[in-house]
């Protein structure tokens, strides 16, 4: 259990909501700490961890000072998200008929199932069956897709699912799981990458752990699937209301691979990664790139409105995903977190994550944003969720870094006065009876005058000196830190007698 | 099955929004802009209908949170020439600069190819330099994925340049080219004008549509995914050649 940051006060009654949480793989199985502990022992993995944060948090600030525009543009990227939220229905129906109007066409999935489901049949529809007996679609990395497990569902109804984005390459390679929202595979060194090439990739021969040299192993394994692929699977960073548009902001060229060779193109989006309009891009096309990579501009960004005669897929999908998204709406403190856009920043300023790792928020989504999205997006009664918004000391290094000002802190205190009410009450632990026990004390001045009578018995008692170390659950507390010798007197005794002698 | 899906995302989010009951959403952490009042005045209880879609397109040029950040860059002339030479180069494109014909400096960046494509709208001219086969990719007449993979390199236009993030814009058109063209080969030259260089990001997003099928290029295809170094050098074309023409 964390103790800072716990409400002493019990919150408003709970807000209750009966709109479904999502499903998927925004779950963490256990508590928190619980989990966290089996990866804090990883020196190597803190050793990657805090390598690459540390490089990104210094670009992200280099390119963010070059604009002196810049709190002006996160307000502005704050109020148009708000905007977007406040008006969904209208804004996802004007979205609809823009995309159908420019020949696409748009499904809708309430869950995870629903949305695997509708893809698979859309996939079976268009991709051959290959001489193995599979179909084989190409993937651009997709948040929401990794949300939903649909690499795992395809490879059940028979379809091969080959992700292109290289840290996405390195985890399905790996047989591993992303650790980072923007570089999945953060949690790896350039060592690790070359074994684990050198391993899976058939035709890679023998590699040096040069980044420029894995690099071009990935572009020769990819090349001949780029070019032969009927159906690819991408996410959207953006889509535009007005105009039916989808972006998508990439490095390497594998989304643009994956959105100009294939016959078919699904793109599977939350409900809430809508703009208003096209010129909104003037704002987001710069906060998302230097917020993300700390790059002015990311190497290729794509729009694509429906279909394009001539000009790349010609049979194009879009499923809108709500999985929970209606749930986090819902919540009137929470909402904001539906605001993200996927940049990744909070977590390379996070001191907890980048002690533990993604791996320990068992959701798609780590770090600040995750322990604050996942049980928005679930419900706090979900398995572990109700842990994750302890998993943060409150330092607000979150806030000041987020593109479009979500106030992550704010939405931790409160999701954890939620978990207080869903899961620990009346009274179900030493903790619990503990605060009951002081919330009692402090709520009368009768009580809290006839505690302090104590005072010089338990200055006594310790002989004056500090105490080191205290029985049961308080012994958390002093296991890492040191409480002051206790004083003969209480501040309001003090000052009774001072105020006494005037 | 997916339009009762539909109707329930909607009507979910009406009831998350607090529209149940006909009451309209007020967002309490933002100032509604009017845009968005009337479309939120549209949505009635229940799922909303097509009638009510939100900000229509006459209204494409505002955006809705203008609080006060740059629409208008200060560099001009040379200035903003070099600026974007400058991001060009950190982000490893190679920059070369022509006056009026071109056709020179393109022949010698692809000069060691046998073949390279162009877009059907490019100025012929502009190839007269070249040796070697230049196939021209027209509607009707497109090259097949594994042609466009022989090519040595593509030569096209622009339709925008962002000096301050050294940002070329292809559009789609007839000198820019399908997006499978400036994609599949390897080397990529492409011709700026002084006249499509702008300075900043709002400034380029403003002279472009969003109907079109459009691509935005910062430096040759790169990564960051191992210890986020960046690398350049994935799937998309390895060397970007810009070519700066005063006309």
């Amino acid at each position: 259990m964390t103790f800072l940051g716990m409400p002493l006060l019990p919150p408003k009654r709970r807000q209750q909501t009966d709109l479904p949480g999502g499903q998927g793989n925004i779950i963490e199985p256990e508590s928190f700490p619980d989990v966290s502990h089996q990866h804090l022992s990883n020196q190597q993995l803190r050793n990657n961890i805090g390598h690459a944060t540390s490089t990104i948090r210094e670009k992200r600030a280099d390119v963010v000072a070059e604009l002196d525009d810049w709190e002006a543009l996160r307000e502005a990227g704050a109020r148009t998200k708000n905007e977007v939220m406040a008006n969904l229905p209208e804004y996802l129906t004007q979205f609809e008929e823009a995309f159908s109007a420019a020949g696409g066409i748009v499904h809708w999935a309430r869950d995870a199932d629903e949305a695997n489901a509708i893809v698979t049949d859309l996939v079976a529809d268009n991709a051959p069956v290959l001489e193995n007996g599979r179909r084989e679609v190409i993937k651009v990395k997709s948040m929401a897709t990794q949300e939903i497990g649909l690499n795992e569902h395809l490879e059940t109804a028979g379809i091969d699912a080959f992700e292109t984005d290289l840290a996405e390459l390195i985890v399905q390679l790996g047989e591993d799981k992303p650790s980072h929202i923007l570089v999945p595979a953060i949690h790896r060194n350039r060592d690790e990458i070359r074994d684990i090439f050198m391993d899976k990739m058939p035709d890679a021969g023998q590699l040096t752990n040069e980044p420029a040299v894995l690099a071009e192993a990935a572009r020769r394994h990819l090349r001949h699937k780029f070019l032969t692929t009927k159906v690819a699977i991408s996410g959207a960073n953006f889509g535009i209301a007005e105009t039916g548009s989808l972006g998508v902001v990439e490095s390497e060229g594998n989304g643009r691979m994956c959105l100009t060779l294939p016959e078919t193109l699904i793109t599977v989006m939350g409900i809430e990664k809508l703009l208003p309009r096209f010129a909104d891009l003037e704002v987001f096309l710069q906060l998302l790139p230097r917020s993300s990579t700390g790059e002015r501009m990311n190497p290729y960004t794509s729009f694509w409105t429906g279909r394009a005669e001539g000009d790349g897929p010609q049979n194009v999908h879009l499923v809108l995903l709500d999985n929970g998204r209606t749930r986090a709406l819902a919540d009137e403190h929470g909402r904001t977190a539906l605001n993200c856009i996927r940049c990744s920043a909070c977590m390379n300023v996070c001191p907890v994550y980048e002690r533990t790792g993604g791996h320990a928020y068992g959701s798609t989504y780590p770090g600040p944003i995750g322990a604050i999205l996942s049980p928005l997006l679930t419900g706090v009664e979900e398995q572990g969720n109700g842990s994750l918004p302890y998993a943060s000391s409150l330092c607000g290094a979150c806030y000041d870094v987020c593109p479009v000002k979500i106030n992550i802190p704010e939405i931790l205190v409160h999701l954890r006065g939620e978990d207080v009410q869903a899961n620990h009450s009346p009274v179900s632990s030493q903790l619990d009876a503990a605060l009951t026990g002081a919330s009692w004390m402090m709520s009368d001045g009768k009580r809290m005058t006839a505690t302090e009578k104590g005072l010089p018995l338990a200055h006594a008692v310790t002989r004056g000196e500090q105490i080191n170390a205290l029985p049961g659950i308080a012994g958390a507390w002093t296991s890492s830190r040191d409480i002051p010798a206790l004083p003969n007197k209480s501040f309001r005794q003090l000052w009774a007698e001072e105020e006494g002698e005037k | 099955m997916t339009s009762t899906a539909r109707e329930e995302i909607l009507a979910r989010i009406n009831e998350a929004l607090g529209r149940r009951g006909g009451g309209d959403y007020v967002s309490s952490t933002a100032r509604t802009p009017a845009s968005a009042g009337s479309a939120g005045a549209a949505g009635s209880a229940g799922a909303a209908d097509e009638s009510g879609s939100a900000a229509s397109a006459s209204q494409a040029s505002a955006t809705a949170a203008d609080v006060g950040y740059r629409h208008e860059g200060t560099h001009t002339g040379e200035e903003l020439v070099d600026l974007l030479i400058d991001r060009l180069v950190d982000y490893k494109a190679n920059v070369h600069r022509a006056t009026g014909d071109p056709a020179e400096t393109i022949a010698q960046l692809i000069e060691a190819h046998d073949s390279v494509v162009v877009p059907h709208g490019l100025e012929t001219s502009w190839l007269s330099g070249f040796d070697g086969e230049v196939r021209v990719d027209a509607p009707g007449e497109e090259l097949t994925v594994d042609e466009l993979d022989a090519q040595g390199a593509v030569v096209t236009a622009s339709a925008v340049a962002i000096a301050q993030t050294g940002t070329i814009v292809l559009d789609g058109s007839q000198v820019c080219g399908r997006r499978a063209v400036t994609l599949v080969p390897d080397h990529h030259v492409c011709i700026v004008r002084v006249a499509d260089i702008v300075d900043i990001v709002p400034e380029g997003i403003s002279r472009l549509d969003a109907r079109d099928p459009l691509t935005f290029i910062s430096g040759p295809s790169a990564t960051s995914d191992i210890e986020l170094s960046r690398v350049e050098g994935v799937h998309g074309p390895r060397t970007l050649d810009v070519v700066i023409l005063n006309e």
